[in-house]
């Protein structure tokens, strides 16, 4: 159980050079990808995962629908190569089934499904690299995806995953760290501030773990700011290529309020 | 296979009534524990528990077996748990649903991964052999909140179970049967206990601790904490459901906290007197 | 009182012998019949040895004609509604089978209401058949769907007891506090107070005096009910 590495040295530094709560580097990519209504690419640190989001669709299985709301169905694929040792997983392995599962139960109520009844929402996540914050990146990409294909959300979804090394918490862990130290991944709604994910699996103090659900809770704002801007910078861009055309009142009017509304909080 | 109907309007309707004013349906406060019930079989580890008509099996029984590679010095422990249509006619045989794959997942992260039982310990000789604990946990009844018992079934039944003494000289290893020498009680770094906190879609009606059925149908949500009367946390399990606001989830883990301890005490308490009825004959 | 145990020869003669749930009329190579019980319960029959039945409870609601249930709207389906009254099979009530419903003006049911209706049809090889009306005079007569309240369920025998009008139950508990109770034979219970924690008392009486579970006597409840907040 020892670690052979050490999780933070006494100058405060992390095995990869990073601070205590500083998060690895994050690229968000909203390009458009085949025939997916929308899709994204995350990368956090050395963790990549694209998510494509189709729908709302006729659902293939009717039985299965809803009268009064749409289902999300979410898939999730690992990429044998995606970690160190190659390894593939089978579809039926209950660890990605339950990562599907946190997933969908995630954005089920963000998502307003009430607005598409009888139809599906189909989210396919696949994850090409993976080196800890699997979930918390896996929910950021689906939050993007959901976005680019213009699914109304209530509200975005940002994830951050957390440790605790004996008594100092830290942000963002690779899976060098995750193997060793209590980890968490919180997810949460940054207009309100609330929580609509929290999973912690490992062994930890209930006042360690209030330190860093906490810190995590702020963290998730930084991620916000993040998706804020590409979002952002995406739609301008938009909206910048149909201004060479003929401006249509009704979807660039849209797109520009929200542009508006999202400008306010800063 | 046509699904089972989901509450009426009225039943719904009402249930929210009654909760926001802190009313429950069989009589309980919001944070009230049905009190579980423990009762052991003949065997040590067989432990039936039940809360309120929600009703789980758990069995553990030992083998002796070589180690795997990557681990010669631990035991090996499984956990098979089936939600079987016996249970409730909600859930169907074959295909693994969406409650099943949470409820293996949280059993094994509980009992397994929590690291409850000293794995170190149950090595017998390095890389030769070891045992493997082969824990069962069957589901009988579903009244609602089946995870929570099926944890409290698992851990008692853990700590109710005695594996045979061993003795090791040179490369023999003899097996002594429980009536020659006294069997020893598994080594448990600790005790963890599940609660499950369930949500409703009105955010002004407050968490109720170990839904009932209906109340686990009508909830928009559930958090499960898993943790020991130590105050430590095993497994805390939210996924998606209403969102919460942070400072509720703290309230939340103190609660789950105090009821750890009050659990704790009620076990502890139900298997000194189970152990008081056996008697054990040291020669 | 005399129990049986399902195929034991039950001796009931009459001219004009009518055999009622739980009794099978079989016959041996003798040409002779005999009456035989095939569930486990208690012997009855009116004072005149005309009519015969077993007493005996059970979970599960197999349709009668002209039986009163309780049943939730599970869909609907062209002018028809499905109905699930805890039967084998989901009934089917039609939309104009209510009292004053024409084509043009029908009662507006929701997925999820509670209705209180009658088995008009009940047959082995097809889909039991519901009405909320008396055929004959087009009049309600109490049924129809049930707003508000609360439904409980119990065991077939309990819903039966709670039907006859010498059991104490009801009259005990509506000594209490005024209530509005609508009981179906099909095991549920639908009851409706003003104050929710009535209602709460109500459902938790009727599982304490319920024969498949409690089975608590009169005095029982009249201590239970001091327990509780009402």
């Amino acid at each position: 159980m020892g670690s052979r590495v050490e999780i933070l040295n006494d100058d405060g530094y992390r095995s990869d050079g990073r601070r205590q709560f500083e998060l690895r580097d994050i690229t968000m990519d909203l390009s458009q990808r085949g025939t997916a209504d929308g899709s994204a690419m995350i990368t956090h640190g050395l963790t990549q995962v694209l998510v494509s989001v189709f729908g709302p669709r006729e659902a293939k299985m009717r039985s299965q629908t809803f009268h009064d709301r749409a289902v999300l169905n979410v898939e999730v694929n690992i990429a044998p190569f995606s970690t160190g040792e190659r390894r593939k997983r089978n579809r039926g392995d209950k660890r990605i089934l339950e990562f599907a599962s946190a997933i969908k139960s995630t954005f089920e109520p963000v998502v307003q499904t009430n607005l598409y009844p009888r139809s599906q929402i189909d989210i396919y996540v696949h994850v090409l690299q993976q080196d800890g914050g699997l979930l918390q990146a896996g929910i950021n990409a689906t939050t993007l995806a959901l976005v680019s294909a213009g699914i109304p959300l209530l509200d975005l979804v940002c994830a951050v995953t957390g440790g605790v090394h004996s008594t100092s918490p830290m942000l963002d862990l690779t899976t060098l760290e995750e193997n060793d130290i209590p980890h968490l991944t919180v997810a949460i709604m940054p207009k309100t501030g609330k929580i609509t994910l929290v999973t912690m699996e490992t062994r930890l103090h209930a006042d360690r773990f209030a330190d860093i659900f906490k810190l995590a809770c702020e963290a998730g704002q930084v991620i916000h700011k993040e998706m804020k801007r590409t979002v952002r910078a995406r739609t301008r861009r938009l909206v910048d290529a149909m201004d060479l055309g003929i401006r249509s009142s009704a979807g660039t009017g849209e797109n520009v309020d929200k542009d508006v509304a999202m400008n306010e909080p800063e | 296979m046509p699904r089972p109907p989901s509450p009426s309007i009225p039943e719904k309707e009402f249930t929210y009534g009654a909760l926001k004013q802190g009313l429950r349906l069989d009589g309980r406060l919001p944070l009230e524990l049905r009190t579980p019930t423990l009762s052991f079989g003949p065997d040590l580890g067989w432990v039936e528990c039940a809360m309120g008509k929600t009703r789980v099996l758990a069995q553990v029984d030992g083998k002796m077996v070589k180690p795997t590679p990557e681990r010669p010095l631990e035991g090996i422990i499984t956990i098979n748990s089936e939600i079987s249509p016996m249970a409730s006619s909600e859930y169907e045989p074959g295909r693994p649903s969406d409650e099943e794959v949470t409820m293996t997942r949280m059993l094994d992260k509980v009992l397994r991964r929590s690291d409850a039982v000293d794995k170190e310990s149950l090595c017998v000789q390095a890389g030769q052999r070891v045992w493997h604990l082969r824990l069962t946990i069957h589901c009988l009844a579903d009244a609602g909140n089946l995870l929570d018992c099926a944890c409290l079934a698992g851990i008692v039944a853990l700590k109710h179970y005695r594996r045979p003494e061993v003795e090791v000289v040179g490369d023999e290893v003899t097996i002594h049967h429980p009536s020659e020498r006294a069997p020893v009680s598994l080594s448990l770094h600790h005790t963890p206990y599940c609660f499950t906190f369930a949500y409703f879609p009105d955010t002004s009606t407050q968490a109720v601790l170990d839904p009932s059925l209906l109340e686990q149908r009508l909830s928009a949500g559930v958090l499960s904490i898993a943790l020991n009367a130590q105050r430590e946390l095993c497994v805390v399990q939210k996924a998606g459901g209403v969102p919460l606001a942070p400072d509720e989830v703290l309230r939340i883990v103190d609660i789950a906290v105090q009821k750890a301890k009050e659990l704790n005490t009620l076990v502890e308490r139900r298997l000194q007197e189970d152990w008081a009825t056996r008697h054990v004959e040291v020669r | 009182m005399t129990y049986v145990l399902p195929g034991e020869s039950v001796p009931a003669q009459h001219v004009n012998l009518k055999l009622g749930p739980g009794l099978l009329q079989v016959s041996d190579a003798q040409k002779s019949s005999s009456i035989i019980s095939t569930r486990a319960g208690e012997l009855k029959h009116t004072a005149n040895n005309r009519q015969w039945w077993i007493e005996s409870n059970s979970r599960r609601y197999a349709p009668a004609p002209q039986e009163s249930v309780i049943g939730v709207v599970i869909a609907r389906s062209g002018d028809n509604w499905r109905v699930d009254i805890g039967s084998a099979h989901v009934a089917s009530l039609d939309g104009l089978a209510f009292e004053g419903a024409t084509k043009r003006n029908r009662p507006n049911l929701k997925v999820g209401s509670l209705l209180y209706a009658r088995v008009s049809l009940a047959h082995k090889d097809m889909e039991p058949e519901l009405e909320c009306f008396d055929a004959q005079t087009r009049k309600a007569e109490g049924f129809g769907e049930l707003k508000g309240g609360f439904l409980a369920k119990c065991s077939l025998q309990m819903s039966r007891m709670l039907l006859d009008p010498s059991h104490f139950l009801l009259p005990l508990l509506g000594s209490k506090f005024p209530l509005d109770v609508a009981i179906g034979v099909n095991g549920r219970v639908w009851i409706s107070t003003k104050e929710p924690k009535h209602t709460i008392a109500v459902t938790r009486c009727i599982e304490a005096v319920d024969p498949d579970g409690g089975g608590m006597d009169e005095l029982g409840v009249k201590k239970f009910l001091g327990t509780l907040d009402i």
